[in-house]
């Protein structure tokens, strides 16, 4: 069965909402068991006090980069069905540097906000009603900042077509950013905070 | 007493997996914000209709008398929640709670964690995603944005964590 299977006509779009649910579930069992629940242990990251966060988001991203370019080199994966987002440079660099404030600020990301609030966490809820404050004056003002959101549209944007280099060249890049990222970062924690935390 | 924590590096290809499925299946990626900005959509518009509707920006989760909560993410944000019972529950770490530092109030957190949310909510539309979708997803496809994106996240935590030390320290 070669996927993307809904668009190859394997499942319907039924099927496919039944896996949504079931990806979800997955998704938010391993965010609670990787302690991602826990605002104090997101926080932690921004002091380097606990890199785990990081660790598993780079280890995530070079799964899943190893895992579709694997599955694509076997011809079981159809990349040219493949959403890829578009890049808009600028816009993503200030909602990122905004975004990670507010991470700092609230203890949460999105994700884990879900997560955290059907555990019984009382600050993740209040998160949440943030999100959604914030998300509608996003839309709710869209005028005042619509140049600048539809601004530096650089389409689909790879690091492969960044560097000229194909693309199992720069799954490799990824991953070795990933793992020595990772190292340096639990490096400092270790030289900041101790062993013993 | 609570269950130990897994591994990050087992944790980190468990949510790998959940990548390499929703693209092998769907031909997409997983996403947290989408949902939760569909369903601020949904209160909005039972709210107050006519103004959604002339919104430039959230007509479209409207149009055509659409329901925003038909939506792939939203499905995908029940699952999160489900997950995340369970594994709370199997893990003993149901309970309520606020989770915070030593040197601030549980009402102080609250209003942290307020604004917080609100800068999340807001930078997450302008870089059209968030951790899940954009970082975690835009990073695996190896989109250039999508780096930039999570770079600046570490980038913009990293100097406000000082001003916001006692919350957390």
């Amino acid at each position: 069965m070669i996927g993307p299977l809904v668009k190859n006509g394997i499942i319907s779009g039924g099927v496919n909402t039944i896996f949504a649910v079931l990806i979800g579930i997955l998704f938010g069992y391993a965010l609670q068991r990787s302690g991602f629940t826990n605002s104090r242990k997101i926080a932690s990251t921004f002091y380097m006090k606990d890199v785990d966060v990081p660790v598993v988001m780079f280890t995530a991203i070079v799964t899943a980069s190893i895992g579709l370019w694997g599955l694509s080199l076997f011809g079981l994966i159809d990349l040219a069905k493949f959403y890829f987002l578009p890049s808009y440079l600028l816009p993503m660099i200030v909602g990122g540097l905004i975004f990670g404030v507010g991470m700092a600020v609230g203890g949460f990301c999105p994700g884990t906000s879900l997560a955290s609030m059907v555990t019984g966490k009382i600050d993740a809820m209040v998160f949440v009603v943030g999100f959604f404050l914030g998300s509608l004056a996003f839309g709710d003002f869209y005028p005042i900042w619509k140049n600048f959101y539809q601004s530096g549209a650089n389409g689909v944007w790879r690091i492969d077509q960044l560097f000229n280099v194909n693309v199992g060249l720069a799954v490799l890049l990824v991953t070795l950013l990933a793992v020595f990222g990772s190292l340096g970062m639990r490096k400092l924690q270790f030289k900041f905070w101790g062993k013993n935390d | 007493m609570k269950k130990k924590l897994w591994d990050p590096i087992f944790g980190g290809i468990m949510i790998g997996l959940a990548i390499i499925l929703t693209f092998y299946i769907s031909g997409r990626g997983l996403g947290a914000s989408g949902a939760m900005t569909d369903f601020a959509v949904w209160i909005q518009n039972a709210v107050s209709p006519a103004y959604t509707h002339s919104s430039e920006y959230f007509s479209k989760y409207v149009a055509n008398g659409q329901n925003p909560l038909n939506d792939y993410l939203v499905f995908m944000g029940i699952g999160i929640m489900i997950g995340s019972f369970l594994a709370g529950k199997v893990s003993k770490d149901l309970k309520f709670e606020v989770l915070r530092g030593p040197n601030i109030s549980d009402k102080g957190r609250l209003g942290y964690a307020l604004v917080g949310g609100a800068l999340v909510g807001f930078a997450a539309r302008l870089a059209r995603g968030c951790t899940s979708g954009q970082a975690l997803v835009g990073g695996a496809e190896l989109s250039v944005g999508s780096w930039a994106f999570m770079f600046s996240i570490f980038i913009g935590g990293f100097a406000v964590a000082y001003f916001v030390r006692r919350q957390w320290i």
